[in-house]
This record gives C-alpha cells, structure tokens and sequence, in this order.
C-alpha cells in the first residue's frame, strides 16, 4: 500500500472545538500486531485516510497486550486476558491516558473511539471468545467465536472515564481480528459510522456532547 | 490467517508531527503519508507536559520491538526539542538497555517538497544489521 494519505487542512481558530479520533494502537502500527496478524506494513491507511479526510486529529492509544505480554505473544482470547492482573495494567494505561481525553472532552472538542473488533482486548463491537482455550497453543484456524462485548482493555478504559464523570464516546471497531478480513466492509462500517457522527453534530450544532 | 504484513519499522513521532497546527502544516512535509509508504509503524509521542506514565510504556515498547528485530528511528522537527520529549525518553530507553534510536530532524525553513524527499531517503535507508533480520524476521 504505497498510496499517499489524504489530508484534509480545515481552517479552524485555535479555540474551536476539533474532532479528535482516538484509535487503537495497531490502526497506526501494525507490528504491535500478535504473529500473522498484521495486515499491513505499518499504518492502517485506510482508517487513517477516512479520519484525516473528515478533519479528525488523531490520538494513539496504548497497546496493553505488546505492554504486557510482548511482541512474540501467542494469540488469545477475550477470557484468557480476563484476569486481575492484565486488567490492572490496563487501569493503569486508563488512567495514563485518560487525562489527556479529559482535556478534549473539557475543551469541548468532538472525541470518537475507534478500535479493532475481534481483539481480546481492544474489540467494541466484537471480541473473540473460547473460553476452553489455554496450555499448549495448538488450536486450529478459526477456533475461536466472535462474541458481541468490548475487549478488556476498552471495558477498563471505559470505566475510568466513567470514574471521571466524563461522558460515553462514540465508539465503532475496524473489523480486522474477525477471523476472515474483509476490508471493503469495513470501510464501508467506518464511514457509515463517521457518517453518522456528522449527522449528530448537525442535529445538536457544534454541540460534540455523544 | 496464514501471512503477517508487518514492517518489522517503527518511528517515535511527536504529536505535533502528526497533528500539526494550521500554520504549521505548509511548512512541513506529510510525515503520516511518508511513513506509511515506507512501511513505518507509528509510535505517537504525547503533546508536550507532564505524561512520565505514558512516556514509560512507550520506552517499554521501543525496548521490546529493539530486543526483537524492529528497526525503531525517532522523528522530530528541527530546532522544536520538547516534541520528542527526549530528555524524558532517553533515559528512559538507556534504562531498558536500549540504544537510543537514529533521530531524523524535519527542517521546517525551506523547501517542504524536498524535505520530503530527504526524509523518505533516511526512512528507507535505516535497517537492522542484515545477521539481526535474519535472526527474528522469520
């Protein structure tokens, strides 16, 4: 993928509300990705194309698993990463970042979340689910179900925005750990999505409330 | 899922590179666009302040893709130190046994399509010793 990026230059006043995009860490960096799971070289661009096309600001969240468990983990699911520990350290990432989210949120600016359905951890609409999984990785393909929840890492980040009494975001996942990949649908799920954040704004003025 | 696509190239990017301010961004070539074509990963830095914990997890980041086959630079603007947060970061990286990463200096002065053009140059040019590939690149 060699294509240049779109960038959309909008001529805003320093104080004007902005869209800020907060997006999984692999969308902007594929090899955080478990083994065999990178689809691109490095920048998911055409996430990163849609966002920036619209007008979005974009913000890189951690990668709690490549934080916790490294760069040669083996694959999981949502119930093997379900435990005290990982969840305190995706506390920890929350709480790392969630100030900086705050400041967006405080200054009025619009705040969507865009994460990697199917991930274990990162997942909004999807995760994957096998809760038999464990011991010697040896697991066939396609193993694993696609169950509707957050990952944990966004079910703790979630939360400690909600400690904040900061507002819900508008969330929606790139559907790249579903199994089989199909991207032309999930251009067509973000842009829907964006779509319809648009349609928000203009119902409620430059009000970014969700 | 039988291939991976991966880079096996990652860059610390300041946030001002990233999101740069309307009065910044004729001066400065597309870096997003620019990494993307020559398969970096990008390792956002935050905007300038307080942000040790954030700053540590990046370190540890740097250190696992560095004890295991990344090619990791680190991209900042000439003359605009506080963007990489440096002096919080290297620290950081030399305590997790990690050299510090080939820095690139964007030059905002001047010509931003030729800076593209130098930039994109030290991007595809910087790699691991070829015995450190082979190693983990598997």
């Amino acid at each position: 993928m060699t294509h240049a990026i779109e960038r959309k230059i909008p001529a805003v006043e320093a104080d004007a509300p902005r869209k800020v995009a907060l997006i999984a860490h692999c969308l902007l960096n594929q090899n955080a990705k478990v083994c065999e799971g990178a689809r691109y070289r490095g920048v998911v661009s055409p996430v990163v194309e849609a966002l920036r096309r619209r007008g979005y600001l974009l913000v890189q969240l951690p990668c709690p698993e490549l934080a916790f468990a490294g760069a040669r983990r083996w694959w999981a699911v949502y119930e093997q990463y379900d435990t005290p520990a990982y969840r305190a350290h995706c506390r920890r990432l929350a709480q790392g970042i969630a100030p900086l989210i705050e400041q967006y949120l405080r200054r009025g600016d619009e705040v969507i979340l865009i994460g990697l359905d199917g991930s274990p951890s990162t997942g909004v609409r999807f995760t994957s689910s096998k809760p038999d999984w464990g011991g010697r990785p040896n697991r066939p393909d396609d193993d694993w179900d696609i169950v509707a929840r957050r990952g944990v890492w966004i079910e703790e980040l979630e939360a400690e925005l909600k400690r904040r009494g900061l507002p819900p975001l508008p969330a929606t996942g790139w559907a790249l750990d579903m199994g089989r990949f199909d991207e032309a649908g999930s251009r067509r799920d973000l842009e829907e999505f964006l779509e319809s954040r648009e349609v928000a704004a203009g119902e409620h003025g430059d009000d970014s409330a969700p | 899922m039988t291939c991976d696509a991966r880079g096996w190239h990652a860059a610390l990017v300041p946030d001002t590179l990233l999101n740069p301010p309307d009065r910044a961004r004729a001066a400065l070539p597309d870096v997003l666009s620019i990494l993307e074509t020559c398969g970096y990963g990008v390792l956002q830095l935050p905007p300038t302040g307080e942000h040790g914990m954030l700053l540590a997890v990046i370190a540890d980041q740097v250190a696992e893709y560095a004890h295991h086959g990344y090619a990791v630079v680190a991209v900042g603007v000439r003359g605009e130190s506080r963007g990489l947060h440096w002096r919080r970061l290297a620290p950081l990286l030399r305590h997790r046994g990690v050299a510090l990463p080939p820095r690139y200096l964007i030059r905002p002065e001047g010509d931003a399509a030729a800076e593209a053009e130098r930039f994109a140059l030290f991007l595809s040019g910087y790699d691991l010793p070829v015995e450190e590939q082979r190693r983990w690149r598997v």
